[in-house]
C-alpha cells in the first residue's frame, strides 16, 4: 500500500492533505489501544483542520490510555479517482490503516452539503453504507454535530447518533463499546447498550410513518430505548478537556490558528439560528482559565494569532479582561488576536480597535435584515443606529473595507425590506465617504444568503422562499448594489434550497442521498463541483422534487419529522416564539438576568454559567 | 549588529509533500515553538526575517537544504539548532548553522546548481550498460525542447543548457539518475523536467515512479553554500 501510495501522493493536487505527520499529531500504538476509533470529517483536510470539535474529541480520545483516535477527511475528486483505480481504500492519517480496520468511525454533521461525502467515504472504505448490511467486524458507525439534530435523511446510513457536546458523550460511547467487547456481544446488543446512554439516538429502534406532506404519522420506538432522546451538554466549561496541544497543520486551511473557545452557546435568541437552540444555555469560561490556556496554546503550536471563539464573543463578559490579558502578553512576540464574530454595535469596534493595532483587514457585521420590522421579526437585537455607530467608528478608526452580512427570504419579507438592505449599504458607504481617510480603497461588501428553516428553531414551521422568489431577490439586490465602492455577493439558491430540505426532511430522503451519491454528486458544498441536475434526477427517481420539503409549511399541531430529538428547549418556547416573531415583538437575552423561559436549564437541570460565578435563575415553567 | 544564521537542513519523508510556502510557515512555526528572538521585518504586516535558497519542488525531499535566519539577539548556534529541532516535526531537521558574519551574499543570490539523485525499480530490459549510453545518447543532443506550463498555455523551452551533469548506475534491482542542474538563476531546470525528455525516447521508464533526493546545493565553482565565511 505504501508505495501504491507513494506514487499517487506524486500526481495528487496538495498532497500534505493526505500525509499527516503535523506538529502535535498523536500516534499511538495501534495493538496497545483496545478501542480504535477513527474521526472522519466528510469534507477537505483544510476545512476538518478547522473545526475546533475535531481537536477537542482528537484530545479527549487519545488521553486514554485504552483508545486511539486517528483522523480522515474526504479525498478530494482527484485522489479519489486515482485511490480507486488504484484498489486503495480510504485510509487513516496517522498509521495510514484502512478506515474499515477501526472499531468505531464517527463522522462529524457540520454541514447538510457534505452528507454525499459521508456515504462516498464509507464506500470508499468498503464499509457496507446501509447500517442494517453491516456485520459483527465491520466498525461501528456514529455520527454528531449540529446536524445531528434532524438527521433523519441519515438514518439508514449511521448506526448510532450523538446528541450535544460531543466531549460529554464520547467517552460513554466508548465505554459501552469496550464492555460490549469483552462480553462479546451482539451488533444489535451493543446498539441496545448505546440506545441506553443519554444523548445517543440509534435509529433502528425507531420506526416512522409519515403523512404525505413529509409530517409524522405514526411513531413507534422500540419498548427498551427512551421515546424522545435528549441532547447531552458540560456543565462546567472550565473543568472540560480543552485541547491546547492542537494539531498544527502544515499547509494552509481555513482557520489557520489558535483557536481559543471563549464560552458556549449565545442566548440572543436570533430566531432563525439553529446553533442558538442547540447550544443552549450560555456557560463563559474564567478569564484566568482562558489566560492559562492561551500559554500553553502559544508555547505547543507556534501559531502568531490568537482567535477568541465562540458564537458571538463581544457578548463574553470577560472579553476586555481576555483581550487585555493577550495584547500585553504576546504583542512584543507579534502574535495578534483576532475576533470572529463582532457583534454590530459600537463596543465590538472599540475591542477590534484594541486587538487590530498591527493588521487592517476588513470588519464584518451581520445586521441579517434590512428594517427594523424585520430585525424584530427575527429578534436580531441591532439597531440601524448599533449598526452606523460600529461602521463610523471603524471607519475613523482606519478601516476602509465594511462587510454587511444579510439574509434574504426571511419570514414575512417585502420589497421594503430589500430595499432597506439597498439603504443601508448606501448609508454605510455615505459614511465612509464622509470619514473615511482612504477613500481610494473604500469598500462596503454585501453578502446575502438565503434563509434556511431549520429544525429547533422558532422557524422550523417556515417555508423557505422558491427558487424563483429567491432569484428574483438576489436580482433585485444585484441592480441596486452596484457602482464605486459597492460589491454584492450572493449565493447559489439551488444549493440553499437542498440544505432546506436536507435540513427539514425526514428518512424518505435516504434514497435521494444514496442515488444522488451514485450519480456521481460529491462535494455539493463547492461550486466547482455542484451539479443541481444530479440532484433533480435524484429525486425524480422516487417521484419527488427538489423543494419539496424546503418549500412546505409546518403546523403547530404537526409532529415534525424531528420532533423525538430534544435539543432542551421546549417546543412551546419555539411555537410561542414563533408567534412573537409573526407580532413582531422582540425577546431579551437572558444573558441581562431576565429568563424568558425557553426551559432548556429546568429540562437538561442545568445553569448558565457566567464570569465570576454568575448564573440567571431560569423560570421554572413560564407556559 | 546582525544576527543571521546560515542553516542547513533535512526536508525528507512525510515533509517531501510539503510546499515551499508550507516549509516558511512550518520554520516560522517551529522556531517560535523553540523561542527563538526571531526578527521581523517593518511594516503593517511584519514577518520573520527567513530566506531560503531555492524551493523544492513539491514530493522531491532534500537533504542538503539552506535557509538563512535573522535573530534579533545572538545565540550560539549549537544551540539554536539544538532548540529548534526539538521543535520541528519529523521530516525536518537542522544539521548545522553557522553565523553569518560580515556582507554575505545572499543565499538566493549565491545558489547556482544543485544535484539530484533519482532512483526507481529498475525493469529487466534495462542494465547498466544501456542505461549509460542512453544517458550519453541524450546528453548529445544541442537542445532539448520540454513544453513548459505557464499561466497562458505551454512555451517551449530549452533545458539543456541547464543540465550540468548527467549519469546513472544500477544496484541490484535499483536504477539510478544521477544529475547536476543549475538553479536558481534563468536556466533553472527542474529534476522531473530532465526525467521527462529523458523517458521519452531514451529510457522507457514511468516518471511517476521515480523518488527524488536534492542531495547538495551549491554556489558558483561548485563551492558549498557555507562558503563565504
Ligand atoms: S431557561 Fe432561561 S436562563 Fe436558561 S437558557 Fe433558557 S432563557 Fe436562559
Amino acid at each position: 500500500m505504501e508505495q501504491l501510495l507513494e506514487r499517487i501522493l506524486a500526481t495528487v493536487e496538495k498532497p500534505s492533505r493526505y500525509v499527516g505527520g503535523e506538529w502535535n499529531s498523536i500516534s499511538k500504538k495501534w495493538d496497545q489501544a483496545e478501542v480504535k476509533m477513527a474521526f472522519a470529517f466528510p469534507d477537505v483536510y483544510e476545512v476538518g483542520m478547522s473545526h475546533l470539535g475535531m481537536q477537542i474529541l482528537y484530545k479527549v480520545v487519545n488521553d486514554r490510555p485504552d483508545a486511539l483516535m486517528e483522523r480522515v477527511f474526504a479525498p478530494w475528486v482527484d485522489m479519489e479517482e486515482k485511490m480507486r483505480a488504484a484498489g486503495l481504500p480510504l485510509f487513516s492519517l496517522e498509521s495510514r490503516r484502512p478506515l474499515a480496520e477501526f472499531d468505531v468511525v464517527g463522522f462529524t454533521l457540520q454541514y447538510e452539503m457534505s452528507f454525499t461525502n459521508i456515504l462516498n467515504m464509507l464506500d470508499m472504505a468498503g464499509i457496507p453504507m446501509r447500517s442494517s448490511d453491516r456485520k459483527g467486524d465491520n466498525p461501528l458507525v456514529i455520527a454528531g454535530g449540529p446536524c445531528g439534530f434532524n438527521p433523519e435523511p441519515l438514518a439508514p446510513f449511521i448506526d448510532a447518533f450523538v446528541l450535544g457536546e460531543g466531549e460529554e458523550v464520547i467517552n460513554a460511547v466508548l465505554d459501552v463499546y469496550l464492555a460490549q467487547k469483552q462480553q462479546q456481544c451482539s451488533r444489535r446488543d451493543t446498539l441496545s447498550a448505546l440506545a441506553g446512554v443519554e444523548g445517543i439516538y440509534v435509529p433502528a429502534f425507531y420506526q416512522f410513518e409519515y403523512k404525505q406532506d413529509g409530517t409524522v404519522k405514526e411513531f413507534k420506538s422500540d419498548s427498551h430505548v427512551p421515546p424522545v432522546v435528549k441532547k447531552r451538554v458540560v456543565v462546567d466549561v472550565n473543568d472540560v478537556p480543552f485541547p491546547t496541544r492542537p494539531i498544527v497543520p502544515h499547509t494552509d486551511v481555513v482557520h489557520d490558528r489558535m483557536m481559543l473557545e471563549v464560552m458556549r452557546g449565545c442566548t440572543r435568541g436570533c430566531r432563525f439560528c439553529q446553533a442558538g437552540t442547540i447550544y443552549r444555555p450560555v456557560r463563559e469560561k474564567d478569564p484566568e482559565n482562558l489566560l492559562a490556556q492561551a500559554e500553553e496554546l502559544v508555547r505547543s503550536t507556534g501559531w502568531d494569532e490568537i482567535s477568541l471563539t465562540s458564537l458571538s464573543s463581544s457578548d463574553y463578559s470577560g472579553i476586555s479582561e481576555v483581550i487585555g490579558g493577550l495584547v500585553d502578553r504576546y504583542s512584543s512576540e507579534r502574535i495578534n488576536v483576532a475576533l470572529p464574530s463582532l457583534r454590530a454595535d459600537a463596543f465590538s469596534v472599540e475591542l477590534a480597535k484594541e486587538v487590530q493595532r498591527v493588521r487592517r483587514s476588513s470588519l464584518t457585521f451581520a445586521p441579517e435584515a434590512g428594517t427594523q420590522r424585520l430585525r424584530d421579526v427575527i429578534n436580531k437585537g441591532v439597531t440601524e443606529e448599533n449598526l452606523m455607530e460600529a461602521v463610523t467608528s471603524a471607519f475613523k478608526a482606519g478601516w476602509s473595507s465594511v462587510k454587511l452580512y444579510f439574509m434574504i427570504g426571511l419570514p414575512s419579507e417585502t420589497e421594503a425590506d430589500l430595499e432597506g438592505i439597498v439603504s443601508l449599504a448606501r448609508r454605510v458607504l455615505e459614511a465612509g465617504r464622509n470619514i473615511s481617510r482612504s477613500k481610494g480603497r473604500l469598500r462596503v461588501t454585501v453578502s446575502a444568503s438565503s434563509f434556511v428553516p431549520k429544525s429547533h428553531t422558532p422557524f422550523q414551521w417556515e417555508p423557505q422562499d422558491s427558487l424563483i422568489e429567491l432569484q428574483e431577490k438576489q436580482r433585485f439586490l444585484k441592480q441596486r448594489i452596484k457602482g464605486k465602492g459597492l460589491t454584492f455577493n450572493w449565493h447559489e439558491g439551488q444549493v440553499s434550497m437542498l440544505e432546506a430540505d436536507l435540513a427539514r426532511g425526514n428518512r424518505d430522503l435516504a434514497p435521494v442521498l444514496e442515488r444522488a451519491w451514485a450519480l456521481g454528486c460529491r462535494f455539493d458544498g463547492w461550486s466547482e463541483c455542484f451539479d443541481f441536475s444530479k440532484w433533480e434526477k435524484a429525486f425524480e427517481c422516487f417521484g419527488i422534487k427538489p423543494g419539496d420539503y424546503a418549500l412546505r409549511r409546518y403546523s403547530h399541531e404537526d409532529v415534525l419529522p424531528w420532533d423525538h430529538l430534544d435539543a432542551g428547549v421546549s417546543k412551546k418556547y419555539l411555537t410561542l416564539e414563533h408567534k412573537r416573531a409573526l407580532d413582531g415583538v422582540p425577546t431579551v437575552d437572558c444573558r441581562g438576568g431576565k429568563c424568558p423561559g425557553c426551559g432548556i436549564c429546568p429540562s437538561l437541570e442545568i445553569n448558565t454559567q457566567l464570569v465570576g460565578g454568575k448564573s440567571v435563575e431560569p423560570v421554572q415553567d413560564l407556559l | 549588529m546582525l544576527n543571521l544564521y546560515r542553516i542547513c537542513y533535512k526536508k525528507v519523508g512525510p515533509m517531501r509533500y510539503i510546499s515551499h510556502l508550507d516549509l516558511l510557515r512550518t520554520m516560522e512555526r517551529g522556531s517560535r515553538r523553540a523561542r527563538l528572538p526571531l526578527a521581523f521585518t517593518q511594516g503593517f504586516n511584519p514577518h520573520p526575517r527567513i530566506s531560503f535558497a531555492a524551493p523544492l519542488p513539491v514530493g522531491v525531499q532534500g537533504e542538503d537544504e539552506y535557509m538563512d535566519l535573522e535573530l534579533e539577539s545572538p545565540m550560539q548556534a549549537p544551540v539554536l539548532v539544538e532548540r529548534l529541532n526539538t521543535c520541528l516535526p519529523y521530516g525536518l531537521e537542522i544539521l548545522e548553522a553557522r553565523e553569518v558574519k560580515g556582507a554575505a551574499p545572499s543565499l538566493m543570490g549565491m545558489v547556482e546548481q544543485a544535484t539530484y539523485a533519482a532512483v526507481t525499480i529498475r525493469p529487466a530490459d534495462i542494465n547498466e550498460k544501456s542505461l549509460i549510453s542512453s544517458i550519453k545518447a541524450f546528453m548529445e543532443q544541442q537542445e532539448v525542447i520540454i513544453d513548459k506550463k505557464t499561466k497562458k498555455g505551454t512555451k517551449a523551452k530549452d533545458i539543456r543548457p541547464g543540465i550540468v551533469k548527467l549519469s546513472g548506475d544500477s544496484k541490484e534491482d535499483r536504477l539510478f539518475i544521477y544529475m547536476t542542474l543549475k538553479t536558481g538563476s534563468r536556466e533553472n531546470v527542474r529534476p522531473e523536467e530532465v526525467l521527462r525528455a529523458l523517458v521519452k525516447g531514451y529510457l522507457p521508464l514511468n516518471v511517476e515512479e521515480f523518488r527524488i533526493t536534492r542531495t547538495g546545493l551549491y554556489a558558483a565553482g561548485e563551492r558549498t553554500l557555507f562558503a563565504e565565511f
